[in-house]
């Protein structure tokens, strides 16, 4: 028995506060003379009650009621993650999160000195799964990218709307949105990037989402993450179903460079990379793998991301001018890496020690000052871990039914297949 | 593309004639017809029979179709669409693309566009195998049997998902009218995204028309008009055309009577809604 790995990340900037996902709890941890300690817990308790359902894949009638399907088991992302997206605004002062259970994006207080430092101040639900979210620069709006390829904007501050009166799309996709981004450019111009399961990055201004600037086409395969570094403000990055980074210069709208990672992977790959029966060979050796994150450092010129179920992370060297990647490291685990976040060129990666059966849930890889080389940093990952195994004391421990760990390990399943001929 | 069994039975008439057209299609879809190799062959073509095309008539612009789609608009070869535009010395089309028939179905308005517009290039997209089957079959039959006077050249069929992938095959201001003729109408609320004009997806129809471009829709289901009309008008980048520029412009009396649709509605003796709309300038960015 091994505990339910942690799905999500976030750290201030100064790495003093550090919020963590597990199921349906999100976790604050501040850290104070080296030491950690639990700041604070918060439960979607809206999860809990509708827990019963879960596994049951429900349609929603013309009259707006969810009905349950007959009959028929969840498939693919309808086993939730109960909570995703965890996000500081910009001063830090809040916490953002999206929570599965009822479509919902949260607000957090968040009280340095009050023992229970997370305080819920929003909840307000969308009609379709938030996937995505980016805050604007002026630290109240935030756009949503959901399931059904809409985006939507909701000032933080603001009432919560009530179910009656929806609000109204800034931008669509016909295709599930993966991931967003609120960009500027050098003369203040605002841009709204979203990228799709279909291989589409869409760049709009903003507020002024009905004026579409640009596409940047080259993908080949769906998108799952994108990131801008906040040391050059032109560059984009992009990952997915493709055996390559992507490199963007976003403004221009042109592709600075490619980085394919389809060999450096190999000796990563499992059984569990074996494509599904029906999309099967003959020989049966079709292997499926996609990136699920790439994330940039804040200060180093460098890329870090990481291919779904492998036990490592990829560091790849930026060169700022011409945007062309090259490998610098890759930094292996006991077991598979579930999700990765930056702050300050820290990496924190969240592990499935499910997958191998016991090891850290955690793992903090910094920047070593004289080398300028990436290390798990040993003796905070210790610490940490202590402080975690406090807290988890009393969570649900993860059974050995696999599909438990599902929907961590669900990127591959956004590939397409073409399954539909007329 | 793969290929799948064309009907259930084999023995079938129509399995016969798909066959035939199929073999048809892939020897002329992207061959230049011109009067020599028409003259050769000393026989008119037979226009393709609607009855051995049948489809139901809604697809699912969510469903992962089998697609062929070109990766961006520069890596689009219309050679094969348009042979007759492309000039071979430089390797460069003479013309672009300026007229896509959203949904064309069989094509009926591309047909009569086709001489109107004899200097512009007119390109149906639809999503129906079988329907745009018809239509190329059409086209071939049409240029076979007009080769004396190059007649048709300017028209052609593709099968895609306009929905999604219409930025991959034009640029930015490309086009000067777009066409969404009878429009699969998507009546349950719950369906109303699956619409082909909706207030996110003109902004990608703006991206893709000039400024001055045309929209013009044409139903017959009321309910459909309004809230074509509604979204339309509350999109910043289009303007509402007046009833007697309606009146005056002749694509509105081709659509009003080529399409299929159209005919159809007019043997029902149903009502038919046209609005027009002109994609304004783009204002300053904020």
């Amino acid at each position: 028995m091994s505990s339910y790995p942690l799905q999500c990340s976030v750290s201030n900037s100064d790495g003093t506060l550090l919020f963590l996902v597990v199921k349906s709890t999100i976790l604050a941890f501040k850290q104070q003379k080296g030491e950690f300690e639990q700041a604070g817990r918060w439960t979607d308790t809206l999860f809990e009650t509708d827990s019963q359902q879960d596994g049951v894949k429900k349609l929603k009638s013309n009259k707006g009621e969810a009905v349950k399907k007959a009959d028929s088991p969840a498939v693919g992302s309808a086993f939730s993650l109960q909570i995703r997206n965890l996000t500081l605004t910009p001063d830090e002062s809040k916490l953002i999160a999206c929570a599965d259970s009822d479509k919902s994006v949260l607000v957090f207080e968040i009280d340095y000195n009050n023992p229970e430092c997370l305080k819920l101040v929003k909840r307000q639900p969308f009609p379709k799964r938030p996937n995505a979210i980016a805050i604007g620069d002026d630290g109240d709006t935030i756009a949503i990218a959901d399931k059904f390829g809409d985006v939507h904007q909701m000032s933080i501050s603001g009432q919560v709307l009530a179910s009656g009166e929806e609000s109204q799309p800034i931008l669509g996709h016909v295709s599930m949105l993966t991931d967003i981004i609120m960009a500027k450019d050098s003369a203040g111009h605002r841009f709204v990037i979203t990228s799709d399961r279909d291989e589409h990055i869409k760049i709009s201004h903003y507020p002024q989402c009905f004026i579409v600037d640009k596409w940047l086409f080259g993908h080949k395969q769906f998108i799952s993450s994108m990131c801008c570094p906040s040391w050059n403000s032109s560059l984009l990055f992009s990952a997915g179903g493709d055996d390559s980074i992507y490199a963007w210069d976003w403004k221009k709208g042109t592709q600075l460079s490619q980085f394919n990672y389809s060999g450096l992977i190999k000796p990563y790959l499992t059984n569990a990379h074996l494509a599904a029966e029906r999309f099967q060979n003959d020989e049966k050796d079709v292997i499926e793998y996609a990136v699920s994150k790439v994330v940039s450092s804040s200060n180093a010129h460098c890329v870090a991301f990481f291919v779904e179920a492998t036990k490592c992370i990829v560091l790849l060297d930026v060169c700022p001018e011409t945007g062309s990647l090259t490998l610098m490291e890759i930094i292996e685990f006991p077991s598979n890496v579930v999700s990765l976040s930056e702050a300050n060129d820290e990496f924190i990666v969240t592990l499935d020690t499910h997958s191998s059966g016991n090891g850290r849930l955690v793992e903090f890889v910094t920047r070593e000052a004289d080398t300028g080389l990436f290390k798990v940093n040993i003796p905070k990952c210790q610490t940490f871990e202590k402080a975690l195994a406090a807290a988890l004391k009393n969570e649900n421990q993860v059974g050995s039914n696999a599909t438990d760990l599902y929907p961590l390990y669900n990127t591959i399943s956004l590939k397409k297949h073409g399954e539909h001929y007329s | 593309m793969k290929t799948k069994p064309l009907s259930q039975d084999p023995g079938s008439k129509r399995y016969a004639y798909r066959v035939n057209k199929e073999e048809n299609r892939k020897e002329l879809k992207h061959v230049k017809i011109d009067e020599n190799s028409v003259a050769q062959k000393n026989g008119k073509l037979d226009l393709p029979k609607k009855k051995f095309y049948r489809q139901r008539a809604h697809s699912n612009p969510f469903s992962d179709h089998q697609l062929d789609y070109p990766a961006s608009p520069d890596e689009m070869d219309w050679s094969k669409l348009y042979p007759h535009f492309y000039d071979q010395e430089t390797g460069k089309m003479a013309k672009q693309v300026t007229i896509a028939d959203i949904g064309c179905g069989f094509g009926g308005l591309m047909v009569d566009l086709s001489p109107e517009f004899p200097d512009e290039l007119i390109l149906g997209m639809e999503i129906r195998v079988q329907v745009t089957n018809y239509v190329e079959d059409r086209i071939i039959a049409l240029r076979s049997n007009h080769a004396k006077e190059e007649g048709y050249q300017n028209i052609n069929v593709l099968r895609g998902n306009a929905m999604k992938f219409l930025p991959n095959f034009f640029h930015k201001g490309q086009l000067s009218k777009m066409f969404f003729c009878f429009p699969d109408p998507h009546f349950k609320q719950r369906k109303h995204k699956a619409r082909i004009i909706t207030n996110t997806l003109l902004s990608e129809y703006a991206y893709v028309l000039k400024e001055g471009g045309v929209v013009y829709t044409i139903t017959d289901v009321e309910d459909l008009h309004h809230w074509m009309v509604k979204h339309l008008e509350e999109h910043p980048l289009f303007e509402r055309l007046s009833e007697s520029w309606e009146n005056e412009d002749k694509c509105v009396s081709i659509m009003r009577n080529a399409t299929e649709e159209g005919k159809k509605v007019e043997r029902k003796r149903g009502d038919k809604f046209v609005a027009c709309f002109r994609r304004v300038q783009t204002p300053e960015i904020i």
